[in-house]
């Protein structure tokens, strides 16, 4: 046997009480409250520098600031903090000789150096390959 | 340590045990503008692989304190930092004739991997900072043995957190770089750095507020 999908409780669904609830109107007649804003964020776009330090703050909100003043202080110092003097001279001595097949130039930067008869002789060169190209094609 | 770490640092000749110093100066190492700095990189690079091997070590002055902090505070460890410095930077030296664009980005992405596959690899016993090597300069010892466990604290709240937070957190907070800088970096958006960020910011607070907030 089938459900019956449309009564339920023996009555049909238009018929069935509903709620008389103050904010049924229209969606933009409702009065909505607004979430309060979060302190966190405020805290986070603080710490992210997007804000100043807030103030005035009591409860959570204060003792957050606090903790986070507390934290920055530590971070500040390790920030000031550098690399061992001895480190670099260490890294240099450990440093196996350069094997010659790793010796490629770099992509970027690269220069090429020739004497000014060598520049002269590659460009007549490349002009009578390209004399030969242009007289290839236009045979056909 | 991880076997994979240890069998490098046995062919790379690494010792372990040492004291590392704290140095509290700035070093500004940096060129202005980046396409000066990209030229001038490019220009190391092409000495060194003309096979002027002493050129390297500009590049080592230039990049290594933000390498070392970064390397520091995902580790934790003065010396595993050192250690993972210098495989990176002798790992760097092998491929350098690959380097593509910038040196310092590339260098970066090195030394964060060394860090990672340290981290993934690692079976956590707390590394903390060794006492002696921190400077000294607060005027009474309660000031010191405050900040002394506020150091320590911070780092096992650290090293509770998943890699990918406490790497924007140390990178942010510790390396103090815009977001802008780190999406960069890790090939990613500003926006899931941001929630990286906060993140790691939660989960911090949650760790350690009872003790300081």
């Amino acid at each position: 046997m089938l459900d019956n999908n449309f009564e339920r409780d023996g009555h049909a669904e238009p018929s069935r009480e509903r709620p008389n609830r103050a904010d049924s109107g229209p969606l933009s007649d409702r009065e909505v409250p607004l979430a309060p804003v979060a302190t966190s964020d405020v805290v986070n776009r603080w710490l992210d520098g997007e804000l100043p330090e807030p103030t005035g703050l009591q409860g959570d909100a204060a003792r957050s600031v606090e903790f986070w003043r507390r934290i920055g202080e530590e971070t500040d110092r390790r920030r000031q903090l550098v690399t061992p003097p001895h480190l670099s001279s260490r890294i240099m001595a450990a440093l196996p000789p350069m094997d010659t097949s790793t010796r490629v130039s770099p992509a970027i930067g690269k220069t090429l150096q020739m004497s000014p008869l060598t520049a002269i002789a590659a460009a007549v060169g490349i002009f009578a390959l390209g004399m030969l190209v242009m007289n290839a094609l236009s045979i056909r | 340590m991880s076997q994979n770490l240890t069998a490098t640092l046995a062919t790379t000749g690494l010792s372990r045990g040492r004291k590392s110093g704290y140095h509290a100066t700035v070093k500004t190492t940096v060129p202005a503008s980046s396409m000066d700095q990209l030229e001038a990189d490019q220009e190391i690079i092409a000495r060194v692989l003309e096979g002027h091997r002493d050129a390297f070590s500009t590049l080592i002055q230039r990049y290594s304190d933000p390498l070392y902090r970064h390397a520091l505070g995902m580790t934790g460890s003065p010396d595993v930092a050192e250690d993972i410095l210098q495989m990176s930077f002798i790992k760097a030296y092998h491929h350098l004739g690959e380097v593509r664009g910038r040196f310092d980005a590339w260098v970066f992405r090195i030394v964060a991997n060394g860090c990672k596959d340290w981290l993934k690899n690692i079976r956590r016993t707390h590394v903390s900072y060794d006492e002696d090597d921190q400077p000294t300069g607060y005027a009474n010892p309660d000031e010191e043995l405050d900040r002394t466990e506020l150091r320590d604290d911070l780092d096992s709240a650290l090293a509770k957190l998943p890699p990918s937070l406490r790497e924007a957190f140390v990178m942010k907070h510790v390396e103090g770089r815009s977001y802008e800088e780190m999406a960069d970096l890790l090939a990613t958006t500003v926006g899931a750095l941001k929630m990286r960020v906060h993140r790691a910011r939660e989960a911090l607070q949650a760790l350690l507020e009872e003790k300081y907030a």
